[in-house]
């Protein structure tokens, strides 16, 4: 029997559990086989694509025309609003207990083995102020964000993941340096430090760090390490500014981070990489897939999520070549695409980066 | 309650807090009230389902009991709360549709 202490903390209502369990459900069914929205689309993108005697245009052309189909925009409406249920939910259920949770927060802040170090004099730079997937507040504005923020990967994941069985699996197939030396990790935009303990479980000797510009996420993500007894050291810094010395790390990693990045912060954050990964050190990004190869349904999926669900950098990120800015940092890159996710459209991909 | 304000740099831009995808503001709020209304359904089955696996299971209470059950006043403005909980979930739509088009 497993003895791993659960480390999300309850909904208020066994109603609120109900509620979301129909939202991961719906979310499953209009993503996916369910309402096969992708098929029909696409397949009426392309039936009129070949009809026209020429491949679809920008973006735009592709929106017009999916606009055009009365299926296009209730897709469109069903999908922003089950992402909109999930928050409210989860949103009023914390809410209920947030004197308790704030307390709970607290009670851990000192507590090891590993440490919280939380700048008071830090301020968040703007273009972080996204409420990214439609989080209320965002990551940082709320001091349950944390909490807010792992509730609803839970429900994303669809109970794949709520022993962080991913970010187990990830972390588990990124490559050890050709030397085989790990003794300094480094979690940029750790959130609430799911890889950054799982690296702490792979390398048990290796000096871990996870760091986040978002305090509540770094409570949390303290407060999980330490209930699982997980040695991992938590710091708000930024990921373009890291604080940490040059060539401090055999592992620096990035989890889903760079669609949530500016381009201009795109740059800095691989330039400061470069910086604080060793030579021969690993640089192991996970994200998405870019535009180049995709279906006339999948780019216009991209379109909506970045306009209609609070991910207004990840156009940018799919067009922007990641592998070229590695290479032009002192990265050598290996990348490959992730397997097809079921009830997704096969959008992860990995870049396995060797500072030389 | 959190600050709505956003200050993304550049990208797409992103959308306001109630777009309208449909033909007119009424018909999203008719979606979105049908899909709470699912969710109410799902969160009433649920509940029912496992309250009557318990009783049955502890052997308290047969399935007429429960049909012909007439609630006192505590039971009574629970019910009356919960209604109202009811109706604002799934009627609070009614709220985002906007006076003008």
């Amino acid at each position: 029997m497993s003895t791993t202490p659960e480390t999300l903390p309850p909904l208020a209502r066994r109603s609120d559990a109900a509620y979301l369990d129909f939202v991961e459900g719906l979310r499953e069914f209009i993503l996916g086989k369910g309402a096969d929205f992708e098929e029909r689309l696409n397949s009426a993108l392309e039936q009129t694509s070949a009809s026209r005697g020429r491949p679809w245009g920008d973006v735009e052309e592709i929106r017009e025309f999916v606009h055009s189909l009365p299926i296009g925009r209730l897709r469109d409406r069903l999908a922003r609003s089950q992402q909109e249920m999930k928050w409210h939910a989860i949103e009023r259920s914390f809410d209920e207990q947030r004197t308790q949770l704030t307390a709970e927060l607290a009670k851990w802040d000192e507590r090891g083995p590993g440490r919280l170090l939380l700048d008071p004099t830090f301020e968040h730079p703007a273009y972080t102020n996204v409420h990214f997937h439609l989080q209320p507040g965002g990551y940082y504005k709320d001091e349950l964000s944390g909490f807010l923020y792992h509730y609803g990967t839970k429900v994303f994941f669809r109970g794949d993941n709520d022993k962080d069985e991913l970010h187990a699996k990830l972390v588990g197939t990124v490559p050890a340096p050709t030397d085989g030396k790990v003794h300094r990790i480094l979690d940029l935009a750790c959130s609430i430090g799911q890889s950054s303990t799982a690296f702490r479980r792979r390398y048990p000797e290796a000096e871990v760090w996870g760091i986040d510009h978002s305090a509540p996420m770094l409570r949390v993500a303290h407060r999980r390490a330490a209930m699982q007894g997980d040695a991992v050291n938590f710091a708000q810094r930024l990921v373009e500014k890291t604080g940490f010395p040059d060539a401090h790390f055999d592992i620096t990693f990035a989890f889903i981070l760079f669609h949530e990045l500016p381009l201009r912060i795109i740059h800095d954050t691989v330039r400061e990489a470069a910086r604080v990964t060793r030579r021969g050190g690993i640089f192991a990004i996970y994200d998405f897939t870019g535009t180049e190869g995709k279906s006339p349904y999948q780019r216009y999926h991209r379109w909506f999520d970045a306009r209609h669900n609070g991910e207004p950098y990840s156009q940018d990120f799919c067009d922007c070549r990641l592998g070229d800015i590695l290479t032009a940092n002192g990265f050598e890159v290996a990348a490959a695409p992730l397997a097809k996710r079921a009830g997704g459209t096969g959008y992860m991909q990995h870049w396995f980066a060797t500072r030389v | 309650m959190s600050d709505r304000v956003q200050t993304p740099e550049g990208g797409t831009p992103i959308v306001g807090d109630d777009p309208v995808y449909l033909n007119d503001p009424i018909q999203d709020a008719t979606v979105r009230m049908l899909l709470e209304l699912a969710a109410q359904v799902w969160v009433e089955r649920e509940r029912r389902l496992t309250l009557e696996a318990l009783l049955e299971k502890k052997g308290i209470v047969a399935h007429d009991e429960i049909e012909r059950h007439t609630p006192d006043t505590v039971l009574a403005a629970r019910l009356k709360d919960e209604r109202a909980r009811f109706l604002e979930d799934v009627f609070k739509e009614l709220r985002r549709v906007p006076l003008n088009q």
